[in-house]
Formats: structure tokens, C-alpha cells, sequence
């Protein structure tokens, strides 16, 4: 009687094996990496109407966050400055600048700029920056180094895992409240150095709970 | 089943549909869509959802767009309050209007203003939507083409010439009801200008009658001012005080005030109420006595009557005995009133006739109530209404004699009485000009549409009832060029286009006489109101005969023919039809039938079973020759023979929300008859009609849910409520050490079920509208339901009226069933609501004992027109199709709380978050706070001997409780009231 089989049959529950085990496994690895937030949100660095400097402003003319982005301690929102404010300094400074021209546009028809946002939660979570703030959280610890940057981009992926890293130890993070836009500050290694930088903040309870965010 | 409390005729009767509504968690079909899904489609949307799922995985992009010239003092993100004033008629509620980047979002009332008290109503939390109404009138309008206010400035200048020529011969303004001093002032003016012409008002539901009968009784017209708090025996004769009245808020709070009992040596007030429809004012009566809204009139003659036999000092002539009037009824009120001499008081409805008024005034002043409980104040700047002056105008224009009619404000062509023959007399005149928020039924047949601003848009000022002045302040520019009152009144009186803004300052350079006028007028926007300015009450001096009058009224109403008579009542949420268009309004349950979206015509149980009508049967209903098809709906304690009606249903022009909503009752109005008809007869049509209820929906079965007992059972045990049943847990307890621990208690003996928190709640928390044909499957979205139970027979019922948000209990059976941890509680003791992870899998409502829990079974917010969505609040996500939803103690309001409380670098402390429904209530009923702090307001609250919980026997633990209701019979006849003892549920 002739084989059923042939013998190259013999490999097939190897192969199976393999393909029952690797391909899955495969699976989730693509997915665990490429659809989080790590893969599709950090990076991201969209082209703005107008390539505003970061790196020039904050890093090199060294001016501070809250000129533009003023209502930061006062609003849930860190807001983007209205076009006034760039005209305050540009209707000195390079008046005549090829790439401020949409910025001179809007300000003369009264038009708003169309900025693109690069750093986005979802939609049903609700973001305080002012909690945070005043608590002594370093735009750093979010933003990333901004002052180094030329065109933003998001550095850190913003997830809920990510914001929950924080609000389970948060001591780390926390700085002086007047270091809170200091983009250099480093926290001392010593101990009680450390705990002098931390003196005359409130202390700290961020919520862990879903409430906290969701509503 | 033999419940004592029962929600329906339904329940009682245990009919089948009551029974399915009951036993199922979701009605059957709740899961299927709301019209057969084609073929086509289905395939459609397959289509739209495989390019969607292609799209999904590139990042979409987002704009921020920023101010170009930031307004000074606009913080994005955080909201702005600014003091304004609703007016309403000869009334007026002083508010602060929350504000998010320029947009007005949230109303609530202003602490400082004596209407408003800090509360509000849903009258009042619902203005916000009329707003964003995206059916608004958006341009100017000749003889139905666009045109511009500019073109009708100049029409009316040319106009005007003519006019001025013969001193306004030929010329008459129609306007509402109002009490403003720029409006007063430019009035004036307009009669300097044209001396001949007709100022007329009209409201389709006023307090003519009322003030018709004070200028019988006094010799002249005088506002009465009621003071429920001061008054410790209460009667209201047909009146609505704690619901339909303009000034319910104030009476809510006077009235829960008088009744506030904190141990059992406190002492509460008594009401009393004689009516025909069951009203929140009867459902909140100690004793209530149903008849016939034509018997009232001969109840006033033999109260009066009974009076004069006990000893009080008036010229009432011996009246006959009233059908349907108990002697020892009678006679325990006569000696309640008469024992509270200058603390009782006296209220007659809007609907009784001038008579009955006169006769309680006098009734007042001979009880000495005048100066306590009521005061009659002057009509300081008031244009009144009056119930006649339309009629008049009807007849001239008819006769050829007006050129020209200036309607401003509301919609006679649909309100005015049937055989006025309105609309057909405007086709005798050249030129009529409609100032108006819609293109309605008026506007159709004017030659002139100006659109009129909402008052968030406009300038103005108002008196209160009590007198008290305010600004009308606006908080946006008119979203369509719109223009305020003030302004078009401006126009007619000087023919000069002058901004609303400088016509009110005009005039309150004149109340603000004297230096610093900037100054204090910045103070009066700030604060929004201009303090000590309320009117003191006049000196009453009655002219005999009140008694001799109303008795003869009587006489003259008991002759009339026929058995049935239609009561025509305001519906309290549309204000006789203006609301029309605002779906929170009209998707809220009446406070009494829960019906939405409808208004049936009402009757006793017995009235319909004699002509063999069910519920939901249509008749026809003639009365005068006219005629009106409509559903039937039973409500038990009404009087036998009544059939109410509401007004401001059946529109055709009100927009895309009210068209063709219910049946319009003024069809059957007439000008002899506004508010009771008697010549009616009532014929079945062979069909039946589909309302919607929500009465059966979210029933807990038949437990102790309401709690009540008479003050004196309170007395002898005052822990009658509590429940002493051992508990114990499957499990170890969580504990809740931390601060704050938020929780709730709702005090039933001061809610009146007057519905203001729910749609409190709506606002805030951007809760849906979904139409009648899915609050008739039970998918109505409301986290804050009033359930509203009769208590005692059919015939003589009582109410009890309850609250039910979620319970946040601290055991929630939600949480133990939900598969994907879409709600879990969190430190502070809330049942937190994740609607991200939510997969609609409704276990947690089904397990839900309490059925606060609302399903999202259709995206409803995707066809929200854009103006719309402006009114939503930006903290509260808007939900998605296929989630679960629930009260979530307004969670956003206590984060921002804590936040607040911690940049400003202290404890959080009680009354630092409110939630919606809180801020709302009228009655200040719920409390809310944190219990771990034992001197707040809730805590005590919970302490109390009142105190129990919904269903405590399944140990859910919940954080929000309730305080037993209290009921204060006269002794002479607790004995036959249904509450006698402390005993709920059988």
C-alpha cells in the first residue's frame, strides 16, 4: 500500500508549530509597538504656516514661555499667543521678513492664524495645565526640550499609561515653582539638595482615579 | 397589588403595557432603529465606514486658532459670570449667565436679586437654548423677501411723517406685557409723539384678571406681591404659586422655608388647595379639595360667608352650600386662616375671573394679611396687561380704521382668542409690522419682519415683581444683526436709530441721579440689580361689596349649561407657545402627567370612564362651534367634569423642533371664555394616539421609596424613616478615609417636583434630546429624573414628588458586572463614569437597582445643527453612540473646585462645589458637600432623624439619601388624609 503521506510531511508540525506560535506572536508585537501611542504620536512634527522658531525664541533670545503662552497658570489651556502678541516685537524686529508675511496678513485683515496642534490628549480627557503648573511641573517634563527645537514636535507620547507613570510618583518631576519654565533645570542629585528645591511647594496628590481626567 | 404609593393608573390597574414597561430593563424594540434600515442604506453606511476605517490611521489635523487681538480679560479656557436679567412680563429674574471665549452657556440665578434668590427654574435654565435656536428669524423681512433694518428704518421715517400729521389716528402698537423704565419711558414718548395712537397689550396668559379684580377692590390697578414665607396658612384657589406663577422661584423658596422642619419641635406652614387640575401647588397641598373650576367663585362666597359666621369682620352676604364641599372642610380652613391672622394669606389663579380677586383681596385685608404676607404695590413703569384691549383692536382694524399696527413681541395670530377673527382683520390694514424671534404664524401675514435679539443679545432693563431694578445686560452681540426691545421701541417713539445701549443709560442717568454715575452704573451691571428699590405695598383700602359680587359671579357661572367645562391652562414649560422650539422643554415630563412632547386633553378617571375613553383615545371636543381632535389622557384628582387643556402646543410656524407638536388649544378659545369654557361637547373620534410618558419608565418596583408622616406622627417618633434592618457584606468594605467624600441629601418635604433641576442638569451636563418617538421606547436621556407617585384612592390622591440622580453608592452593583471596568469608583466616593472604555454592553443598567443609568442607542448629537453645539458645555464631553451615561455629581464642577481651592492655597470648604441641580433648586432641597466635614451643610443634613436611603436593604450604600416628607393636616381632619402615619410601600 503506498504512503498516504508523503515525506515531507513529516515537517508539518513543525511548521505549525512555528506558524501557531511566531506569527501571533508577531501579531502583537506589531500592534503592541506600532499602533501606540510611543510609534504614532511621538515625532510627530507637522509643518506650521509659519516656521516660528522655538529654538531662536525660548532657546537663544531666552524669552519666557508665559510671554506667549500667558494664560498657562491662570486656564486649564496653555494658550496660543494671539497674533498681536508676535507683533508686539515684529513690529520692530524683521518687519519686512518673507515668512512673517501671513503673520501681517492676519493681523491686518483681522483673520486668525491657523496653527496646527502638535501636542493632543483625546478628546474625553481634560488636561489642567494650571493644576499642573502650580504644582512645580516643568513644561519640560511634557513638552521636551522646546528651547532646542527649530519646528515642535512631541517628544513624549502623551498616553495614559505615560500621565499615570507621573501621577503614581510625581516627586521626580517636581521642581521649584520658579524653575517651572526653566527648560536646563536639572534636579540636584543630593538628597537634601533636592529637598531644598522641593521646599514651599504644595504638597502633591495627583488624582489616580478616572474621574480625575475623564468626565 | 395594594401599594399605598403608585406611579400610574397604570401601575394601579396592572395593565399589561405597565407590566412589560416594568419588567424590562430596556423596552422591547429599544434595540432596533427608529425607521426600517434600507437595503441601500445599510450600504451606504458600510461604504462610509471602510473609508473612515482607512482614514483612521493617519493623524488627523488640528487647528488652533487663536485670537488675532486678544480681548482684554478673556482667559481662554476659563469661564467669565456676568450679571443680567430675564424679563418676563411684569416680573423679571435677575441671573448670572456663565460665558466660555464669548459664548453664554449656563444660566443661574443671582444670589443678590429677591426674584432669583440664586435659583432658577426650567423656564429659566432653558432660555440659554432659545439662544442657539437655529430656527431663530436671522434677517429682516418685506412681505416675506429679505431686506434690511435699514431699509426699514427709512419705511418707517416715511411712515412716520404720515402718521405724525394726524397724531397717530390711524396708528397702534400691539406689545407684551412689560415692566421696564427705558421701555416706559420711550412709550411715553412714542404717546407725546402721536397722541392718538393705540398702545394695546396682549398676552395670551396674564394676570388681567387679577389685576382687573385689585381695581375693583381698591379703585385702582395695583400689583399684588405674595410673601409665602411669612404666611403660615395658605390657601390657593385654583393658583399654581409653586409652578406656573412668574415669581415660583421666590414662592418655592418662601413656601420650603415655612415648611423647613430640622427636629421635631420646628413647626411648619399649612396649605391649602381647591382646584380643578392637579397642579404642583395641590401635589404639595396638606389638604387638597378638587372642583370644578366654575364652583370656585361660589367656594370663595361660602368661605367668605363661613368666615363672617366664625367672627371676622366682613359685609359677605350667607351663600349656599357648594356641591363637592365638605361643612367640616370648610369649616377647619375657616378657623386655620382665622387663627393665623396677619400670617395667613389668600391666592387666587390667573384663571379666575376678576371677581374671585376682588374678593381675596378684601379677604386679605380682612384676615390683616395686607403688609405681611402680601402687599399691593404701584405699577411703577409697567405697561399692564389687559384682557380687553385686543378685542377693541380687532374691531377698528376690521373696520377699516388702522393703517398701520405695530405687533411687538408675541404671536397674537396663533394666540389671540378664536373668534377675534385676528388674522383676517391684519388683511384691513396698509402696513403691519411683526418685531419677533421666529418667522411665526404672525409674521406670515405681516408686510414687515424685523428678527427681535434674545435678551443674552440685548439692552434693557426690568422692575421684579417686587419692584426692584435691573439692567438687562447683554452677553453677545446678536448672532443674525437681531435688535433688542429697546432699540425697535426707540425707533417708533423717536424715529431715531439710536443704539439699545445709550436709550437704557439714558434713562438711568435719570435713576442714578447725581455724581458718579459711571461708577455706580458699573456697580448696578456687577451686581445686577440696583438695590432698596423694590416698591413698598400701597395702603389698601377695600370698597365694599367683593362678597356681594363674587357670590352673584357664582351664581352666574352655576347656571351655566352643560356638565363638562375646559379649563385652558399656560403649559408651565412653553410659556403658552413662545417655547415652542426649545427641545429641552418640550422633551421635559410635565411636573404632573410625565407626558412629553404632547398635550392631551385631561381628565378624571371617573369623567372618562362614563363616556368609556381610555388613555391615548382620540375625541373631538367642540365648544362654540369649534372644534379640536386630540388624544385623551386620565389624571387622577382631577374634578369630575373638567378637562384641561394646555396652551402653546399644535404650531405651525415655531420651527423645526415645534411644528406639529400636540394640538393647538387656542383653536377653541374664545374671547367670553379665555379661561373656561362650558358649553362642550365631547364625542369619541374612533382613533387612538400615541403619547409619550415617561411615568412607568425607571420604575424600582414596589418598595418604601417615599417616606413620609403627618408632622404630629413626626413628633411621636421622630426616627420614623429609618431603616433597621442589619446589613452585611459577601466582601471586604472599602474605606473612605480620605477628604473630601462627596455625597447628597435631598430633603422630599422641600422639593416641590418642579422640575428645575432636571433641566439644570441637562444644561451642564449636555445631555441630548431625543425625540417623542424614543422617550416612548424608554430611551430618554434625562440623569436626573422626577418620579412623581400618587398616594390614597383615585379620586382624592395625594403626590409625592422625588428626585432620582444616580446614587453613587458606595457598593454600586454597576461596577461589579461592567466587563470592561467603564465604571469604577474612585477615592472620593464616586461612581466615576469612563465613557472612552465603555462598550455598551448595558449589564451595569440592568443591574442598576435605581434605573438612573441612560444608554446612548443612537448617536444622538450627529445632526446637531452648528449654531446648536454653541450652547454645550466645553467641560463635559459630548457622548458617542453605544455608551452608557449617568449623573456623575457633576464631576467637572468638583474638579475645578479643588483646583481653585488649591492655587489659592487653602482647604476646600463647604459650598466651594455645587452641582447643577443644587444651584437650581428653588427650594434649596439638595444638599451636597462633603461628608467627611461634619459642620457642612450635607453632613448635618444626613445626621438627620429624616434621613434614609432608596433601597438600603440591598447595602449599596448610597451617597445620596433622602429626607422623609412631612405632611401638616389640620387636626380637625387628619383622620381622612391618605398620609396618616409614618408608613411608604405596603
Amino acid at each position: 500500500m503506498a504512503q498516504i503521506f508523503p515525506q515531507s510531511a513529516n515537517k508539518f508540525p513543525l511548521v505549525l508549530a512555528l506558524a501557531g506560535v511566531v506569527l501571533p506572536a508577531a501579531a502583537v508585537g506589531f500592534v503592541w509597538y506600532y499602533f501606540s501611542p510611543r510609534f504614532t504620536d511621538v515625532g510627530y512634527q507637522p509643518v506650521q504656516p509659519v516656521p516660528y522658531s522655538h529654538k531662536l525664541h525660548a532657546g537663544e533670545m531666552q524669552i519666557d514661555c508665559r510671554y506667549c503662552h500667558a494664560s498657562v497658570e491662570r486656564s486649564a489651556v496653555a494658550n496660543v499667543p494671539p497674533t498681536q502678541a508676535c507683533m508686539n516685537c515684529h513690529l520692530l524686529v524683521a518687519r519686512q521678513a518673507e515668512s512673517l508675511a501671513p503673520i501681517r496678513d492676519s493681523l491686518k485683515n483681522g483673520v486668525p492664524m491657523r496653527w496646527l496642534r502638535v501636542h493632543k490628549l483625546g478628546e474625553y480627557a481634560y488636561f489642567n495645565h494650571r493644576a499642573h503648573v502650580a504644582s512645580g511641573v516643568g513644561c519640560v517634563s511634557c513638552h521636551g526640550r522646546v528651547d532646542e527645537m527649530e519646528v515642535v514636535r512631541q517628544v513624549e507620547p502623551l498616553s495614559m499609561s505615560w500621565c499615570l507613570d507621573c501621577h503614581r510618583n510625581p516627586e521626580p518631576h517636581l521642581r521649584p515653582l520658579a524653575e517651572v519654565t526653566n527648560m536646563g533645570w536639572k534636579p540636584a542629585r543630593d538628597p537634601q539638595a533636592r529637598a531644598r528645591q522641593l521646599e514651599g511647594l504644595r504638597p502633591v496628590k495627583p488624582p489616580v482615579d478616572c474621574s480625575g481626567c475623564h468626565r | 397589588m395594594s401599594a399605598e404609593y403608585w406611579r400610574s393608573l397604570g401601575e394601579l390597574e396592572d395593565s399589561p403595557e405597565s407590566r412589560a414597561f416594568r419588567e424590562r430593563e430596556f423596552t422591547e424594540g429599544a434595540s432596533e432603529p427608529p425607521d426600517a434600515v434600507s437595503r441601500r442604506t445599510l450600504l451606504g453606511l458600510l461604504g462610509a465606514t471602510a473609508s473612515l476605517a482607512g482614514l483612521a490611521c493617519r493623524r488627523p489635523e488640528e487647528h488652533i486658532v487663536p485670537y488675532v487681538e486678544a480681548p482684554e480679560q478673556i482667559v481662554p479656557g476659563v469661564p467669565r459670570r456676568y450679571a443680567t436679567t430675564l424679563p418676563n412680563g411684569t416680573s423679571a429674574y435677575g441671573l448670572v449667565v456663565e460665558s466660555h471665549e464669548g459664548r453664554p452657556t449656563k444660566i443661574e440665578g443671582n444670589e443678590l436679586h429677591p426674584a432669583s434668590l440664586g435659583s432658577s427654574s426650567a423656564r429659566v435654565q432653558a432660555s440659554v437654548l432659545d439662544l442657539y435656536d437655529p430656527d431663530r428669524s436671522q434677517a429682516v423681512l418685506r412681505r416675506g423677501q429679505p431686506s434690511s433694518y435699514a431699509d426699514f428704518v427709512a419705511a418707517w421715517t416715511e411712515r412716520a411723517k404720515a402718521h405724525a400729521a394726524d397724531g397717530g389716528e390711524s396708528l397702534a402698537v400691539l406689545a407684551l406685557p412689560q415692566s421696564s423704565p427705558t421701555l416706559a419711558r420711550l412709550v411715553a414718548d412714542f404717546r407725546k409723539s402721536y397722541p392718538r395712537a393705540r398702545v394695546v397689550t396682549w398676552a395670551p396668559v396674564s394676570d388681567a384678571n387679577a389685576l382687573a379684580g385689585i381695581a375693583r377692590a381698591a379703585g385702582r390697578p395695583l400689583l399684588p406681591v405674595h410673601h409665602v414665607a411669612k404666611a403660615r396658612a395658605i390657601l390657593a384657589l385654583d393658583a399654581d404659586l409653586l409652578h406656573a406663577d412668574p415669581e415660583m422661584i421666590r414662592h418655592t423658596r418662601g413656601f420650603a422655608a415655612g415648611r423647613r422642619v430640622k427636629g421635631p419641635e420646628d413647626a411648619m406652614s399649612r396649605l391649602w388647595a381647591v382646584e380643578a387640575i392637579f397642579s404642583i401647588t395641590g401635589g404639595n397641598a396638606d389638604h387638597r379639595l378638587r372642583l370644578p373650576a366654575r364652583r370656585i367663585p361660589a367656594f370663595v362666597a361660602a368661605l367668605a360667608a363661613r368666615l363672617r359666621a366664625d367672627g371676622l369682620a366682613i359685609d359677605a352676604p350667607a351663600a349656599s352650600e357648594v356641591p363637592g364641599v365638605e361643612a367640616g372642610w370648610l369649616g377647619a380652613l375657616a378657623q386655620d386662616l382665622l387663627a393665623h391672622r396677619g400670617a395667613s394669606l389668600v391666592v387666587a389663579g390667573p384663571r379666575q375671573p376678576a371677581a374671585v380677586h376682588a374678593a381675596v383681596a378684601a379677604l386679605n385685608a380682612a384676615l390683616g394679611n395686607v403688609g405681611t404676607t402680601v402687599e399691593y404695590r404701584e405699577p411703577t413703569d409697567a405697561l399692564l396687561p389687559s384682557a380687553g384691549g385686543l378685542g377693541e383692536l380687532v374691531t377698528e382694524l376690521a373696520a377699516g380704521k388702522l393703517k398701520t399696527l405695530v405687533v411687538l413681541g408675541g404671536n397674537p395670530a396663533y394666540d389671540a382668542p378664536a373668534d377675534l377673527g385676528f388674522a383676517a382683520a391684519l388683511g384691513k390694514a396698509e402696513e403691519i409690522v411683526h418685531y419677533g424671534s421666529h418667522v411665526d404664524e404672525t409674521a406670515a401675514l405681516a408686510s414687515w419682519h424685523v428678527p427681535s435679539a434674545h435678551f443674552l443679545e440685548s439692552w434693557g432693563d426690568a422692575r421684579a415683581a417686587c419692584g426692584t431694578l435691573s439692567v438687562v445686560q447683554p452677553l453677545i452681540l446678536p448672532l443674525y444683526g437681531s435688535k433688542s426691545l429697546v432699540e425697535v421701541t426707540g425707533l417708533l417713539a423717536s424715529g431715531e436709530d439710536k443704539p439699545g445701549y445709550e436709550l437704557v443709560q439714558a434713562t438711568w442717568r435719570g435713576i442714578l441721579a447725581g455724581a458718579d454715575f459711571d461708577k455706580r452704573w458699573n456697580r448696578v451691571l456687577h451686581d445686577g440689580l440696583l438695590p432698596e428699590t423694590a416698591i413698598a405695598g400701597a395702603k389698601l383700602d377695600v370698597r365694599p361689596g367683593a362678597f356681594a359680587e363674587v357670590a352673584s359671579a357664582a351664581q352666574a357661572l352655576a347656571s351655566a349649561p352643560g356638565e363638562l367645562e375646559i379649563v385652558f391652562q399656560a403649559c408651565p414649560k412653553l410659556e403658552g407657545g413662545a417655547s415652542a422650539n426649545n427641545g429641552w422643554l418640550q422633551e421635559l415630563p410635565d411636573a404632573i402627567s410625565k407626558v412629553t412632547w404632547d398635550n392631551p386633553l385631561l381628565m378624571s378617571p371617573a369623567t372618562a370612564a362614563a363616556r368609556g375613553l381610555k388613555d391615548e383615545d382620540v375625541v373631538k371636543l367642540q365648544s362654540g362651534g369649534r372644534s379640536l381632535e386630540l388624544p385623551v389622557l386620565r389624571v387622577p384628582g382631577m374634578a369630575d367634569g373638567t378637562l384641561a387643556l394646555s396652551l402653546g402646543y399644535g404650531r405651525t410656524h415655531a420651527g423645526r423642533v415645534g411644528n406639529g407638536v400636540g394640538f393647538n388649544a387656542y383653536a377653541l378659545r374664545t374671547a367670553a371664555g379665555l379661561d373656561l369654557a362650558t358649553d362642550v361637547t365631547l364625542a369619541p373620534a374612533g382613533r387612538r394616539a400615541d403619547l409619550a410618558q415617561t411615568q412607568e419608565h425607571g420604575a424600582m418596583e414596589g418598595r418604601r421609596l417615599i417616606r413620609e408622616a403627618t408632622l404630629e406622627h413626626y413628633k411621636q417618633e421622630p426616627k420614623f424613616a429609618s431603616d433597621e434592618t442589619p446589613l452585611f457584606s459577601l466582601w471586604t468594605e472599602h474605606e473612605y478615609k480620605t477628604k473630601p467624600q462627596w455625597g447628597m441629601v435631598i430633603d422630599l418635604n422641600a422639593c416641590t417636583g418642579c422640575n428645575a433641576c432636571s433641566v439644570a442638569c441637562q444644561s451642564e451636563n449636555n445631555v441630548p434630546v431625543v425625540g417623542k418617538d424614543q422617550v416612548r421606547r424608554g430611551r430618554e436621556m434625562a440623569w436626573l429624573r422626577i418620579d412623581r407617585y400618587f398616594t390614597g384612592s383615585v379620586e382624592e390622591p395625594g403626590a409625592a414628588f422625588q428626585p432620582v440622580p444616580c446614587m453613587q453608592c458606595e457598593n454600586a452593583p454597576c461596577e461589579q458586572v461592567c466587563p470592561v471596568a467603564a465604571t469604577v469608583h474612585d477615592a472620593e466616593g464616586l461612581n466615576a463614569m469612563v465613557y472612552n472604555r465603555c462598550i455598551g454592553t448595558r449589564y451595569c443598567s440592568n443591574n442598576c437597582p435605581y434605573k438612573v443609568r441612560r444608554f446612548n442607542f443612537y448617536n444622538f448629537t450627529k445632526d446637531t445643527p452648528r449654531v446648536l453645539k454653541l450652547v454645550n458645555n466645553p467641560d463635559v464631553t459630548v457622548r458617542a453612540r453605544g455608551v452608557m451615561e449617568k449623573c456623575t455629581y457633576c464631576v467637572q464642577r468638583l474638579s475645578s473646585a479643588k483646583i481653585d481651592a488649591r492655587l489659592a492655597g487653602r482647604e476646600l470648604k463647604d459650598g466651594d462645589a455645587r452641582t447643577a441641580c443644587q444651584q437650581a433648586c428653588p427650594a434649596e432641597a439638595i444638599r451636597f458637600g462633603d461628608l467627611m466635614d461634619l459642620e457642612s451643610q450635607v453632613a448635618k443634613a444626613r445626621s438627620s432623624d429624616r434621613t434614609y436611603a432608596l433601597l438600603a436593604e440591598l447595602n449599596t450604600r448610597p451617597r445620596t439619601t433622602y429626607q422623609a416628607r412631612l405632611r401638616n393636616p389640620h387636626p380637625a381632619l387628619a383622620a381622612a388624609e391618605p398620609v396618616a402615619k409614618g408608613e411608604g410601600h405596603a
